[in-house]
């Protein structure tokens, strides 16, 4: 007979709230770890889907999602003369903030290289791609728009002809895809807005902003698309020995993103993961310990009437374990139905998922030591006691 | 005539208590034969508790030797704990409180015993019922301890302890906390194993009423035994 199953079973409601708080715990750990990776996820999104082989950018800069990057206006009729290159569009990414019906919305303004790029590498969930070089719009759901809506950005109206789903930049912001065209003319039109408030604040009539870059160019990068047959490392060499530009690989985007950019998010959500794990850890241990304690007199009596100590251990061990394993199934349970209405993309990843259960089980396996190393030191003479 | 289930040969227990040697045990001896009870009485404090400790193997003895069936198998240098598979063949015991598991039902706790004796369960459950049956709790044998009164709890026990068909039974007050008849009850439990299985069971009580049911009782005082009485 299983003493641990027997001994959960009269004591069902107290397992349950052990279950559950370590669920919860699961659950926190779940999150964190799924906070990173939707993280990742968001900001590979546009490196990912937007499909480019290369990135030209600023010159000894790292790219529009590192640093800021602008180029001149006329790189991608530079690039398009490359030898090796098929297709050359132009990226531009600015954050903006504008109102809607009394509202506030933030979006990620994102450039169309219209008609080269109607956004047709965008998922829809309604609606179509461009189809005008003007005043449409692809809304991310996430911005709070909807299909049909009509947006003021800058000095033009935008009607939104297509929604899309999870379509975010880094900070979570939805992507708000327009024609590269009406994208810079939105960020002039800002610019020179902020040139009048600046005077107004200095009270000096000073023309440029004092930036090094050039004003009159919003571009921040050129999208390569190669020919099959191409030698990318020829193709960069060329762009690179004109001096004011440097060329990013799809991977390039990836490491400066995750390995620069990244990696003090992702070391404070290791560490915030380390922390629970120990806690989960001597939450466990003290449970099991107590359990372990309050059972003495029957350890006692199970020494007396001659079980082995496989009895008891087994008796302690399977409980921890039990607790461990019901708390990741149901931390699980409970991570997909949260997470999903949570404002940012939380990504469970099954290989994550699988090296929380390794921990747990080393948990479980760790806090039960304690019980056991208790429950070995009962003396059968204590039954007296 | 064939050896004796229990020999204690003159058997010390010293307890160092600060300065002083507290002598629990002060040279006993004492031989038990199958299909013997044994009462043992005396005041509190003159070491009967501490001879069944030495005699069920749960205590080396300071000086002295105990011998079950002949064996020997306790002295001072013992190595008490690597004698538990023994303990579980020939000793049962049964406690002033019935130290039954709480989330097992009475069935379960008799049968708990033969499978660890590796008893099948099966087997093991179908001849704890037997068991609970001869204690008349066969209509009992679903209940957990909580749902048993306090007599039924120590009948559970005794039938616990009969389980792996033990030659020695050894109970400390086993009716300390049962009134008179249902104390007489399980004195009288303990008569007819020894009659049936030709157990011996040495039992400790305070109470004089249940001496008839003996074979013959000792008294100890100071750790001496420093009376006889045969039936
Ligand atoms: N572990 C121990 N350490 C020190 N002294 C002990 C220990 N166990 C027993 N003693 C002492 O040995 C003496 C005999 O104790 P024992 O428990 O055998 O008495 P008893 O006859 O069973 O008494 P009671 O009727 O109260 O149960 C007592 O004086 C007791 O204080
Ligand atoms: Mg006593």
């Amino acid at each position: 007979m299983n003493l641990a199953l027997k001994d959960v079973r009269h004591n069902f409601g107290r397992f349950l709230m052990t279950v559950a708080g370590v669920a919860f715990l699961v659950t926190a750990s779940i999150g964190m770890i799924g906070l990173y990776r939707g993280i990742v996820a968001d900001a590979l999104l546009v490196i990912d889907r937007i499909g480019a082989d290369l990135w030209v950018v600023q010159g000894g800069r790292a790219g529009p999602f590192s640093e800021s990057s602008a180029i001149s206006s006329d790189m991608d009729r530079r690039v398009e003369g490359v030898d090796g290159a098929a297709g050359v569009r132009r990226f531009v990414q600015i954050s903006q903030q504008f109102e809607h019906e009394g509202r506030t919305l933030r979006a990620s303004l994102t450039g169309l290289d219209y008609p080269r790029d109607t956004g047709a590498w965008v998922p829809l969930v309604s609606g179509r791609h461009l189809a005008n070089g003007h005043f449409e719009a692809i809304a991310d759901a996430s911005v709070g728009l909807v299909l049909g809506d009509v947006v003021r950005l800058g000095l033009d109206d935008f009607t939104i002809v297509g929604v899309t789903r999870g379509m975010v930049d880094i900070s979570g912001d939805g992507l708000l895809f327009v024609t590269v065209n009406d994208a810079m003319a939105v960020a002039q039109r800002r610019t020179s807005e902020e040139v009048l408030l600046a005077r107004g604040a200095s009270g000096r009539a000073t023309s440029g902003s004092g930036s090094s870059v050039a004003q009159d160019s919003k571009i921040a990068a050129v999208l390569v698309t190669l020919d099959p047959a191409a030698d990318e490392a020829a193709v960069r060499r060329a762009i690179l020995a004109w001096g004011d530009a440097n060329v990013l690989s799809r991977a390039d985007q990836r490491n400066l993103l995750l390995d620069q950019r990244l990696w003090r998010l992702r070391i404070q959500i290791l560490a915030f993961t380390g922390v629970l794990l120990v806690v989960m850890a001597i939450v466990i241990s003290l449970i099991i310990y107590m359990l372990t304690q309050e059972k003495r007199h029957q350890i006692a009596m199970l020494k007396l009437i001659g079980a082995r100590n496989g009895v008891i251990v087994g008796m302690i061990s399977v409980q921890a374990y039990l607790i461990g394993a019901g708390g990741l199934v149901l931390g699980l349970g409970l991570s997909n139905l949260i997470f999903p209405f949570f404002p940012r993309r939380v990504v469970i990843d099954p290989g994550d998922i699988v090296l929380l259960a390794l921990a747990i089980a080393v948990i479980s396996g760790f806090a039960s030591l304690l019980g056991i190393s208790r429950a070995l030191k009962v003396r059968a003479q204590e039954v007296l006691s | 005539m064939s050896a004796p289930v229990l020999s204690v040969r003159d058997a010390r227990r010293h307890y160092a208590s600060g300065d002083t040697i507290v002598r629990a045990l002060d040279g006993v001896s004492l031989d038990m034969r199958a299909g013997e009870v044994v009462g043992i009485m005396g005041p509190s404090g003159s070491g009967k508790s501490t001879l069944l400790l030495i005699a069920g193997l749960l205590e080396p003895p300071t000086s002295g030797e105990v011998l079950i069936r002949g064996e020997r198998v306790s002295a001072p240098d013992a190595e008490l704990d690597g004698l538990r598979d023994f303990r579980r063949r020939n000793i049962g015991f049964v406690f002033q409180k019935a130290n039954l598991i709480p989330f097992l039902t009475a069935a379960e706790n008799v049968a708990l015993a033969l499978e660890i004796d590796d008893v099948p369960a099966r087997p093991a459950l179908a001849y704890a019922e037997h068991l609970l049956d001869s204690v008349d709790l066969g209509h009992r044998m679903g209940n957990l301890p909580a749902r048993l009164s306090g007599g039924e709890q120590q009948r559970v026990a005794v039938a616990r302890a009969l389980a792996n068909d033990p030659a020695l039974i050894l109970a400390d007050e086993p009716t300390a906390a049962l009134d008179s008849v249902r104390g007489r009850q399980v004195i009288g439990l303990f008569r007819e194993i020894a009659d049936t299985r030709r157990a011996a069971v040495a039992v400790v009580t305070h109470d004089p009423r249940v001496l008839d049911l003996f074979d013959r009782t000792l008294e100890l005082r100071d750790g001496r035994i420093v009376a006889e009485t045969v039936a």
